[in-house]
């Protein structure tokens, strides 16, 4: 692990488990579901990352300071948050430590919950969700559950990452994609990612709660939604809506 | 020479409008709150759509100031106390959402056309020939 970022341990890390990644992107589909997890599970801080490349943020609960990247977990399980979007210029050092610690941690599985941009989301009835994966047999983990695969196309930011580094270091490693807004919070979209992460790892959170929150979650996360719109505009996001050069 | 000349006006304009234009997306003062707003041009129309939670179509008020620039307001359907987004250091209440934007082709205010679904404002205005 670089020495510009640390994975700071608060309790003792299960090994073994799977780890689950929510991150500001597209439609905040990542952060929306990953908080859903951790606040319907109830888990607790486990570790938090710390870094002088990031900016000089906390975040605030109950007048104490956090990092704005942590790690919940419990039993079989820890997930990722980032309450603020990875700044593009150290997004590959933060996701890096993070893998690394993982891949430390023994972890069986790594899973990015994200979205894919549509137009006139809002006039769909139903909302279809994607995986691609680091290798065969973690796509396979996917096809078996009847989720449809992504098979071409481009891919752009944490989940990027996290593929690249699974396909090298071992790790399975999935990124799961539902169907979202581009700039507008999508709980919709985030409650059709849990969906599909529940048929591949069995965890169970009330998504009809996700749903009733709906509005509140538009009407909080426009803030993060308006920073997160600046640092993907930097990571040139809207590549992924490109047409491939190449189609094998 | 002048790629270099183009890269400095646009680091140039990014510094002022770090300065000039960052400002919160909520005033207490007017009770409002900014909406999330995409907007697009093709080559037949502006497309607008503003993201509205909270909110009912009959509520929904557009406004055209001139000939390029849109009023959007929208009353919520319920007061949001400054305490419940987060914002403890001031006391005050969100009761509507308030929008100002400029459309930057010239076009067909009176053809505006206007679709409201769940929470989402749609506003299309033909471009001028």
């Amino acid at each position: 692990m670089s020495e510009a970022v640390k994975i700071v341990e608060n309790r003792k890390i299960p090994s073994g488990a799977t780890l689950i990644f929510g991150f500001p992107d597209v439609g905040l589909v990542g952060i929306i579901a990953g908080s859903h997890i951790v606040d319907e599970l109830k888990l607790e801080e486990v570790a938090y990352v710390e870094s002088s490349l990031l900016p000089p943020l906390v975040v605030l609960h109950d007048g104490l300071p956090h990092s704005s990247i942590r790690v919940f977990g419990d039993g079989d399980l820890l997930v990722v948050l980032s309450e603020v979007p990875v700044p593009v210029e150290v997004i590959y050092p933060i996701m890096d430590a993070l893998i690394e610690w993982g891949k430390a941690k023994n972890a069986k599985l790594m899973i990015s919950l994200g979205g894919i941009p549509i137009q006139d989301r809002q006039d769909a009835k139903e909302l279809k969700a994607f995986a691609a994966a680091s290798s065969s047999a973690a796509l396979k983990i996917a096809e078996d559950k009847q989720i449809e695969i992504l098979t071409e196309g481009y891919m752009v930011g944490t989940q990027a990452i996290l593929l690249q580094r699974g396909a090298n270091n071992g790790v399975p490693s999935i990124t799961l994609l539902a169907q979202c807004f581009y700039n507008y919070p999508d709980p919709e979209a985030a409650a059709e990612v849990l969906k599909q992460l529940g048929k591949i790892t069995g965890i169970k959170t009330d998504i009809a709660k996700l749903l009733e929150k709906g509005e509140e979650i538009r009407l909080r996360a426009r803030d993060v939604m308006k920073r997160t719109q600046e640092e993907m505009s930097k990571m040139k996001k809207p590549q992924e809506m490109d047409i491939p050069i190449y189609v094998s | 020479m002048v790629d270099e000349y183009f890269s400095d006006l646009e680091r140039w304009i990014e510094r002022f409008e770090g300065v000039y234009t960052e400002r919160p997306s909520w005033n207490l003062r007017e009770s409002s709150i900014e909406p999330l707003r995409e907007m697009s041009v093709t080559p037949r129309e502006v497309l607008i759509t503003v993201d509205l939670p909270f909110t009912s179509k009959d509520t929904v008020k557009i406004k055209a100031v001139g000939r390029s620039s849109l009023e959007i307001t929208a009353k919520m359907n319920r007061t949001i106390r400054s305490v419940d987004l987060g914002i403890v250091h001031l006391k005050g209440v969100f009761e509507k959402y308030s929008s100002y934007l400029h459309v930057p082709v010239p076009v067909y205010m009176s053809k505006m056309t206007v679709k409201y679904k769940k929470g989402i404002l749609e506003i299309r205005l033909p471009r001028k020939r």
